[in-house]
């Protein structure tokens, strides 16, 4: 009932603002129906925080009403595979990291992961992927990072994803580090394993943006082709001799052949939301992520091709 | 924030977090009012014969999700309510033991050895409001002892064991958990086992789904709350559906005495204080072991106090069993007190060691946003360390359910002698119906039901060949604890094979494991008794 009164207020509101809201509302398009939002990863971590507020946003926004069901598991693969067998009438989508549909669709040789089984929308944020060390210790910087190699010292590496223990991997053998890399579920965990002492370094991809901020932490290096927010001396992947980032987005995609005026409608608002500091959504996106990153349209299916061939080459350097 | 602060916090999140509604201008908080419920209904169905804590918790979970949400809020107002019945459900029991001589539990059948008789006496008052003053002051005694123990023992295992100590820690619960409950160590093992199995369909760190046999519909694996669910409650009621068929439905039970003369004495305080403190030590200890529970607790406690009352007791006193007050002291302070001790392993080592305290890790689990383990306990500044605010939060709800078990508890429990009288017949098929029902609004798959439905086959099947079903729950939820835990130890070892004997910790906590595991005399198991195996009574 009290859901009913909101979206009747909103349809209200839309209707007495006129041109401001219209600016606002993606192509006046309605969905047949509720949308279902299936989420990639476990309840209460970054994707799904972000998913549901997102969700929460297009309901007040616009009126729809949007449906979250987690479908976790095998790196987002699970919710893929959930959404590409979905009506693409856009009733359906899913929120995912790009690397789903790029290493991870490899890795799994499945061919339902293939790129054109999927309607990318736009993505959300950009991972602010850094290694991760506690301040003041032995690993706080690259040079002693080194020199702890050098000197025989074992170095425990935590990484949440295959994709990352690979570019890791890569990273040791043009560096001349040995690692001893760790998986751990999520970068929370990976978090979790450095403040437990289990763990030298771990690449985290936003989690840590409040213990560096705080001075807990430090961003030894930087995971992305770009410096960090929050650490901009902090050296990338490439400058310490890896060919290969750890670069990557959240990203919400629909089945195949997804109607173009749901797509365009479904990319404006989730683009919208997540762009607008106002929201719970676009605040949390800044506060955890350095800010949100909306790519949509043709952009988004260069960069999703781009990323897919890059993990191949990264699959052919670390087999060698 | 210093730990006064998140003291203070734990608690301003009980009373100011979200309100279940306004009346009259003022906000209800959900969090107390659903203790209070989940208080009330754990007295209703401790009182009820055939039906458990566990059995309310299992069915109730899954429509407190749907009612608050997956959403950090909804956290403390659903684990309120889950504290509730289990408190609740704890003094509630012996109330058919005492007035009607029913025990549905092994821990009530201890309390009707005395409570019983001296309800006969005409005592019946007297009887309950002993059984009530004990359990409550256990319960005080363990809540106290788990406030302070479980963060204290989270930041030693923090700080002392390292990745090969945590995996042969999970190894040495397990293999206590094995050893210890059912009939025999093997048939333990094999629960253990089992679950181990069932857990590992679907999981793992490839992106391709293992032990699925290439079918769509086990990609996801098996949904937690289904395999819990199936197991304990759905097997149960086969079971129980089983029983009936061969003897018939149960008689009504025979009212014995409710006259409302008597109450406590002058002088019984004082006559059950040192009863009820012994049992309340030992039910403690008792309940911060994992797979210990509080069956253990009040036969022990009964033991001890019988020995004692042997030497102490006046010319005139009755014999224990002939309705000695020090008798139901002794078992209800043992038995309660096992409940806020069961939660020590929970919050500090992220092991479940009963039934209660596996639903409280299935609500963190579904709802996400806590994760019962020793990484809640960092008293993180200036950042707030929510997970830490909620386990403050659940000290405060259990505070306040054992200020409720002081107060309301008495005349809820006097209340609740109603519910004795409840046929199995007509309570297990309206069991049946909300669990599947609950499983079907959580799931939203008719997938579901066939799991679960699956899985209470497989748990009626363990009750007929004697295999405790509870380790197979805990092994089904430490699983992917003891995988993680053992893959990080081998890869942060630089792929040592021999990881769980690189410490001396590690190689103690595994010799432990091994030596309960053949260590463990049957005498000592068969106290604990086979009904582990038949029933999720363990309150």
């Amino acid at each position: 009932m009290l859901k009913m009164a909101v979206r009747c207020a909103v349809l209200v509101a839309a209707v007495s603002t006129g041109p401001v809201v219209a600016a606002a509302d993606p192509g006046n398009w309605t969905p047949p129906g509720p949308i279902k939002l299936i989420i990639g990863f476990p309840a209460g971590g970054g994707v799904d925080t972000q998913a549901r507020l997102i969700a929460q946003a297009m309901e007040d926004r616009y009126g729809w009403t949007v449906l979250p069901q987690q479908v976790p598991g095998n790196g987002g693969n699970n919710a893929a595979l959930a959404v590409a067998k979905e009506p693409a009438d856009g009733t359906a989508l899913a929120i995912i990291v790009t690397e789903t549909l790029g290493y991870n669709a490899i890795v799994a040789e499945n061919p339902k992961l293939a790129l054109e089984n999927f309607t990318p929308l736009a993505t959300t944020a950009r991972f602010q992927m850094g290694l991760v060390a506690r301040a003041g210790g032995e690993f706080d910087s690259w040079g002693k990072v080194k020199a702890a190699s050098k000197a025989g010292k074992p170095i425990r590496l935590g990484v949440a994803t295959p994709r990352i223990a690979d570019v890791t991997y890569h990273l040791g053998l043009e560096s001349g580090v040995d690692f001893n890399i760790v998986n751990f579920k999520g970068g929370a965990g990976v978090m979790n394993g450095i403040n437990a002492g289990d763990l030298d370094l771990g690449w985290v991809a936003g989690v840590q943006s409040k213990y560096v901020k705080s001075g807990e932490m430090v961003n030894v290096l930087s995971g992305i082709p770009t410096p960090l927010v929050d650490s901009p001396d902090a050296p990338t992947l490439g400058k310490v001799g890896s060919k290969f980032y750890i670069d990557g987005y959240f990203v919400f995609v629909g089945p195949a052949g997804m109607d173009k005026k749901a797509r365009a409608a479904l990319a404006e608002a989730i683009a919208a939301i997540a762009m607008d500091p106002e929201t719970k959504a676009g605040a949390m996106l800044a506060r955890a992520f350095g800010g949100a990153s909306a790519i949509r349209g043709d952009a988004l299916e260069q960069y999703l091709a781009k990323d897919r061939s890059a993990a191949k080459k990264l699959l052919q350097a670390v087999s060698r | 924030m210093g730990v006064f602060d998140y003291v203070l916090a734990g608690i301003l999140a009980v009373f100011q977090g979200p309100l279940l509604f306004e009346g009259l201008g003022f906000g209800i908080p959900a969090a107390p009012l659903m203790l209070f419920f989940g208080f009330f209904v754990g007295i209703a169905v401790g009182a009820t014969p055939g039906l458990a804590g566990p059995m309310a918790m299992a069915i109730s979970l899954p429509i407190l999700i749907s009612i608050f949400g997956v959403r950090p809020e909804a956290l403390l107002p659903v684990f309120g309510f889950l504290i509730g019945v289990m408190k609740g459900a704890t003094i509630g029991g012996a109330v058919p033991a005492i007035l009607f001589n029913i025990s549905g539990t092994p821990d009530a059948m201890m309390t009707a050895l005395d409570g019983y008789p001296l309800a006969r006496k005409g005592q019946a008052r007297r009887a309950l409001r002993i059984a009530h003053v004990s359990s409550a002051s256990g319960d005080t005694l363990s809540d106290i002892v788990l406030f302070v123990c479980a963060p204290f023992l989270a930041v030693l295992v923090e700080r002392f064991l390292d990745l090969p100590e945590k995996t042969a820690l999970i190894i040495l619960s397990l293999a206590f958990v094995a050893a210890i409950m059912g009939d025999s160590v093997g048939k333990g093992l094999i629960s253990v086992a089992l679950g181990l199995l069932a857990a590992f369909v679907a999981s793992g760190e490839d992106f391709y789904p293992r032990l699925t046999f290439g079918l769509d519909a086990l990609s996801g694996g098996f949904p937690l709350t289904a395999v819990v669910l199936g197991v304990l409650i759905v097997g149960e009621i086969f079971a129980s559906i089983e029983h009936m068929w061969w003897n018939g439905p149960e008689p009504p039970a025979k009212v014995e005495d409710t006259s409302k003369r008597g109450g406590l004495r002058p002088g019984d305080v004082r006559r059950i204080a040192p009863y009820a403190f012994r049992s309340a030590v030992l039910g403690t200890t008792i309940g911060a072991l994992p797979g210990v529970g509080s069956t253990l607790a009040a036969t022990l406690g009964y033991a001890f106090g019988h020995q004692r009352y042997k030497m102490r007791k006046a010319p005139g006193d009755p014999q224990f069993g002939d309705g000695a007050p020090e008798g139901i002291a002794a078992t209800e302070a043992a038995n309660s007190a096992v409940s806020g001790a069961n939660l020590i392993p929970v919050l500090s080592l992220g092991i479940p060691g009963n039934a209660a305290a596996v639903f409280i890790v299935l609500a963190a689990d579904s709802i996400g946003g806590f994760n019962p383990g020793p990484s809640v306990f960092k008293f993180t500044s200036p950042e707030v360390n929510p997970e830490l605010v909620v386990a403050f939060g659940i000290f405060t709800l259990m505070a306040l359910g054992n200020l409720l078990n002081w107060t309301a508890g008495w005349y809820v429990m006097r209340a609740m002698g109603i519910m004795s009288r409840v046929n199995r017949h007509v309570l297990m098929p309206i069991v049946l119906l909300v669990t599947l029902t609950a499983i079907y609004v959580q799931e939203t798959n008719l997938g579901a039901l066939w799991i679960i439905v699956g899985f209470g086959v497989l748990g009626y099947v363990f009750r007929k060949v004697g295999i405790a079903v509870l380790p197979f729950v805990i092994a089904y939820i430490l699983a992917g604890a003891l995988e993680r835990a053992a893959r990080q130890a081998f890869s942060a070892s630089g792929a040592d094979p021999f990881f769980l004997f690189s410490s001396p910790v590690s190689i103690v906590l595994i010799v432990a494991a091994v030596a309960v595991v053949t260590l463990l005399s049957r005498e000592a198991k068969l106290s604990v008794g086979h009904r582990h195996a038949s029933t999720v009574d363990q309150r």
